[in-house]
C-alpha cells in the first residue's frame, strides 16, 4: 500500500528549505526532494528523525494511502 | 564549501597519480593530463552535487552517503555484479560451444566496462525513477 506523507507541507508550515531540513536530519537534498515527492520512502529512523525535526507527530507526516482508519481493526 | 582544503588537495594528488598511471601505461601525455582533469572535475563536483552529506569536519574523508544514497549504490552494485556474472557465464558458454579454448583479454576489458556502465545505469535510473 503507497504512503502519502506531508513533508513539504509541514517543512514550508516551519519555514525551512530542502537543504536546512536536510542538514537538520543528517541526509542529502536531493533525499528530501525525493521524499516529498513520494519517490522515496525513508526508513522509521528518518521518518522520525523528520517528524521530530519538524515539530510533528511521524504519524501527521507520514500515511497508507486509503489506509485503515485510526483506531479500527 | 570552506573548510574543504585537505579534501581537494588530496584529491588533486589522486587525479594526478591517475594521469601518470596512464601515462606510465603508455598514454600520449595529454591523454594522460585529460584524465587528471576529468578526476579532478570529478572530485570538484560531487560535494556539490547533493548526493553527498558534506562533513567538513572529517577532513580528507568529508563526503558521505545517506541511507537513500547508500541504498541506491548497493542496487547498483549488484545490478552490475550480476549482469557481469551473467555475460562471462554466457562468454564461457559461447567459447566452449565454438571450441576455443582461449578468451580474448580484451573482451575482459568489454567486461570491466560493461560493468561500469550498468552500475552507472543503475544508479542514474534510481535516482531518476526513484527508490
Amino acid at each position: 500500500m503507497p504512503v502519502k506523507n506531508h513533508v513539504r507541507e509541514a517543512r514550508q508550515a516551519a519555514s525551512l528549505t530542502q537543504e536546512a531540513l536536510a542538514a537538520q536530519v543528517g541526509v542529502t537534498r536531493q533525499s528530501i526532494i525525493a521524499i516529498e515527492q513520494g519517490k522515496y520512502g525513508p526508513s522509521v529512523k528518518l521518518a522520525l528523525e523528520l517528524a521530530a525535526a519538524l515539530g510533528v507527530r511521524v504519524e501527521d507526516l507520514f500515511e497508507l494511502e486509503g489506509g485503515r482508519e485510526r483506531g479500527s481493526r | 564549501m570552506s573548510g574543504m582544503r585537505s579534501y581537494y588537495i588530496s584529491r588533486i594528488v589522486v587525479a594526478v597519480g591517475f594521469g601518470a598511471l596512464f601515462f606510465l601505461g603508455g598514454a600520449p601525455w595529454w591523454q594522460a593530463a585529460l584524465v587528471a582533469l576529468a578526476v579532478i572535475a570529478w572530485f570538484w563536483w560531487a560535494p556539490r552535487s547533493g548526493r553527498y552529506q558534506v562533513n567538513p569536519e572529517l577532513g580528507m574523508t568529508p563526503l558521505r552517503r545517506d541511507e537513500r544514497s547508500q541504498g541506491i549504490n548497493d542496487t547498483a552494485g549488484r545490478n552490475a555484479f550480476i549482469v557481469v556474472m551473467l555475460v562471462t557465464g554466457a562468454t564461457a558458454v559461447y567459447a566452449g560451444l565454438t571450441g576455443s579454448t582461449q578468451v580474448p583479454v580484451r573482451a575482459l576489458n568489454w567486461l570491466l566496462i560493461l560493468g561500469v556502465v550498468v552500475y552507472y545505469g543503475s544508479d542514474f535510473w534510481l535516482r531518476r525513477r526513484g527508490r
